[in-house]
């Protein structure tokens, strides 16, 4: 059987182009996605049952086991931490936030690991943005900062910016101007019409030094900022001045460099210079296929995008104090709950360290680092395989993710409903 | 009045404690007052010794002391107007947060966020402070806008960010980004500095070590003497990308 418009759930883009053929329970041909989608659809090995850790391997458990061991752990918490939900959708993610409320835990999302600083910067100075569709149809200037969408998000390039012909950019090849800054000429470095090699941790200076050209002060600018002739910068200050429509996109080079969200902060407000020439605009290239559906939930249940802490029982907020690996590395928290994630992979030692030795439950459909470090690892659906929910896109527009086969696994909202429903009836009202 | 709290050895030590109920004020109605570990309410003595020692009528006159491991104790002294807290050893995140009078001297180091949106009052760190001291909370304009914080030991990042009014000194060295966004008041730092007065818009920073990574939207406007100091600096203006009006100094090498 094909199935077309499939939602591709792997990265921020969400391309909403695929065309599957599938039989059964099986998929065995995914058309239109890049290699990265390609390896979601087609090797995806699940975990076949619960498991639980014994002292000498894993044992498998039934589901409802499972569930009553979490729930028991996260009673018993004194300061739990809920992690991960950027691979799932909306859906599990707003019963984590109630469970959170419920015990008085930590729910954190990968943001803290990726974007986080964006959403700082944009705290402090807002967000001047737009939809995709806009960028595809209107920008002649496209800057890739700290980014590699080649090889990070390999349609970026051609459902958005360069190789996509735009309504008032026909001829995209031509009439759109490629800026790549990054620390070394990488594959998207190499089709950029100007290529920036910044000295690594340079870039609030050069940030700096672009805003103070654009206001006419480069006067002032010393011959070479960060590795870069002023010359160079003064060009680049140029190609974006007399841009008809700029865009700016940005990655985890500028946000978890040296200076994080000071970074982003510089770029918004060289963004805002620049809208005082002609119109700009600058948005983060999220990582996470629903990552920033995360950040949508709990803001719009918490108030807080990431990092909430509701151990006094309302929402408090504070990046550095409560963050997923500040607590780990901290050794604060006593339970940990893992959702659609790999923190085992991507944290750093001594926070992985920690999730070893406390009681970790890991709720994901995978095999993957963290099982290692968990004690419990239940396998559920994965959004936009076997499970339909909604995701947002990287520039906030919400997709509806489609099942395309079935699995036998359970919903991971599910999963966390039943957890939740067992700790509200021994927590009592 | 004197009131002593020895804090109590904990199953789970690292879980933090969160208690702003820790003022001088609060200790005039007694000692019956509720903190929390974790998610989980604590009355103080379930947590700590109590020793109170005479007694006072008014809050000015109460002396809080803090001993033993009170690393993991965040918001001492929140909202504090008077009188004076001594932490004997150091202190978690977040102490003086808003303080606008009396004293809090930590012999050992403090914490991030110490003294955050301080309005007025004392703090003396006689260790090291960690990132964001004397700074605001997130996504605030304004930081720190009045009182004094000194540091005697070494302060982390961005310390003093978004600094409004009031002083700041640290005797020792400062992280990344010190006086980021400042729009007022005065930073004094006497080692060495990375990345200072970043984006700054208003107020003063003078430094007298060594500063690292200069950033390269600051116009130098004069090289002079300046008396209060007792040194020769660089006086820049700055940030240019801001169109602020901020002054950073920097000793010139070998200038006394």
């Amino acid at each position: 059987m094909i199935i077309n418009d499939v939602v591709c759930p792997f990265c921020g883009c969400l391309c909403d182009d695929l065309e599957l053929e599938v039989e059964g329970d099986r998929i065995l041909r995914v058309q239109n996605g890049c290699s990265l989608s390609e390896a979601t659809f087609m090797n995806d090995t699940r975990l076949p049952a619960p498991i639980r850790r014994t002292a000498s391997g894993w044992e498998e458990i039934p589901y409802a086991d499972a569930i009553k061991e979490t729930a028991d752990i996260l009673r018993d918490s004194d300061r739990p931490l809920l992690y991960g939900w950027s691979s799932t959708h909306g859906e599990t993610q707003s019963v984590g936030v109630h469970i959170a409320e419920r015990i008085g835990a930590v729910i954190d999302n990968t943001s803290t690991v990726c974007h986080g600083p964006s959403i700082l910067a944009i705290q402090e100075v807002g967000h001047p943005g737009c939809t995709l569709g806009q960028v595809k149809n209107r920008a002649d200037v496209i800057i890739y900062w700290g980014c590699n969408p080649i090889e990070a998000h390999p349609r970026h390039m051609s459902r958005y910016t360069t190789f996509a012909t735009g309504f008032f950019v026909p001829d995209a090849q031509r009439e759109r101007t490629i800026i790549v800054v990054d620390t070394r000429r990488n594959d998207s470095g190499g089709i950029a019409d100007e290529f920036v090699q910044i000295e690594p941790g340079g870039d609030y200076a050069v940030l700096s030094a672009l805003r103070a050209i654009v206001r006419g002060k480069e006067s002032i600018i010393p011959k070479k900022v960060a590795g870069i002739a002023k010359e160079q910068l003064i060009r680049i200050a140029g190609i974006c001045t007399n841009a008809k429509f700029g865009a700016i996109f940005f990655g985890l080079g500028l946000t978890m460099s040296r200076g994080k969200y000071k970074n982003v902060r510089n770029a918004i407000e060289l963004t805002d210079e620049l809208n005082r020439h002609t119109k700009f605009v600058i948005s983060p290239m999220r990582g996470h296929g629903n990552v920033y559906g995360s950040n949508e939930v709990f803001t719009w249940m918490t108030g807080y995008p990431f990092a909430v802490d509701f151990a006094r029982g309302i929402a408090f907020y504070n990046p550095g104090e409560t963050t997923a690996v500040d607590i780990l590395r901290r050794g604060e928290c006593d339970a940990a709950l893992i959702v659609a994630s790999d923190p085992g992979a991507h944290f750093p030692r001594a926070a992985a360290e920690h999730l070893a030795k406390i009681p970790t439950v890991l709720i994901d459909p995978h095999v993957n680092a963290t099982t290692a470090l968990s004690r419990i690892q239940i396998p559920c659906t994965a959004a936009g395989i076997d499970a339909a929910g909604t995701a947002y896109r990287m520039d906030g527009v919400p997709i509806r993710l489609r099942k395309v086969i079935d699995r036998g696994y359970p919903d991971d909202a599910e999963i966390l409903k039943k957890i939740y429903d067992r700790l509200n009836g021994e927590l009592g009202p | 009045m004197r009131v002593i709290l020895e804090s109590k050895v904990r199953k789970k030590p690292n879980i933090p404690i969160e208690a702003e109920a820790i003022i001088p004020r609060n200790f005039l109605k007694g000692t019956d007052l509720l903190v929390y570990e974790g998610n989980k309410e604590r009355t103080l003595s379930e947590l700590f010794w109590i020793f109170v020692e005479g007694t006072a009528v008014s809050p000015e006159n109460i002396e809080v002391v803090l001993k033993g491991d009170t690393s993991r104790i965040k918001r001492v002294g929140e909202y504090m107007d008077t009188g004076s807290i001594l932490i004997s050893g150091d202190i978690g995140m977040h102490c003086g947060n808003f303080m606008s009078g009396g004293t809090i001297e930590i012999l050992g180091n403090a914490d991030a966020w110490l003294g955050r949106e301080m309005r007025g009052g004392t703090i003396l760190c006689r260790g090291n402070a960690g990132h964001y001291c004397a700074t605001g909370y997130r996504g605030e304009k304004k930081g720190m806008q009045g009182g004094r914080v000194e540091v005697f030991g070494s302060a982390g990042d961005f310390c003093a960010e978004y600094l409004a009014g009031g002083e700041v000194h640290v005797h020792g060295s400062v992280g990344d980004f010190p006086g980021v966004e400042m729009r007022g008041g005065q930073l004094i730092i006497d080692g060495d500095a990375t990345r200072p007065c970043a984006n700054m818009k208003d107020g003063t920073c003078v430094i007298l070590g060594r500063v690292h990574e200069m950033i390269p939207t600051f116009e130098k406007v004069e090289r002079r003497v300046i008396p209060e100091w007792n040194i020769t600096a660089d006086v820049y203006r700055g940030d240019i990308a801001n169109r602020g009006k901020g002054t950073l100094m920097v000793k010139t090498a070998g200038s006394e």
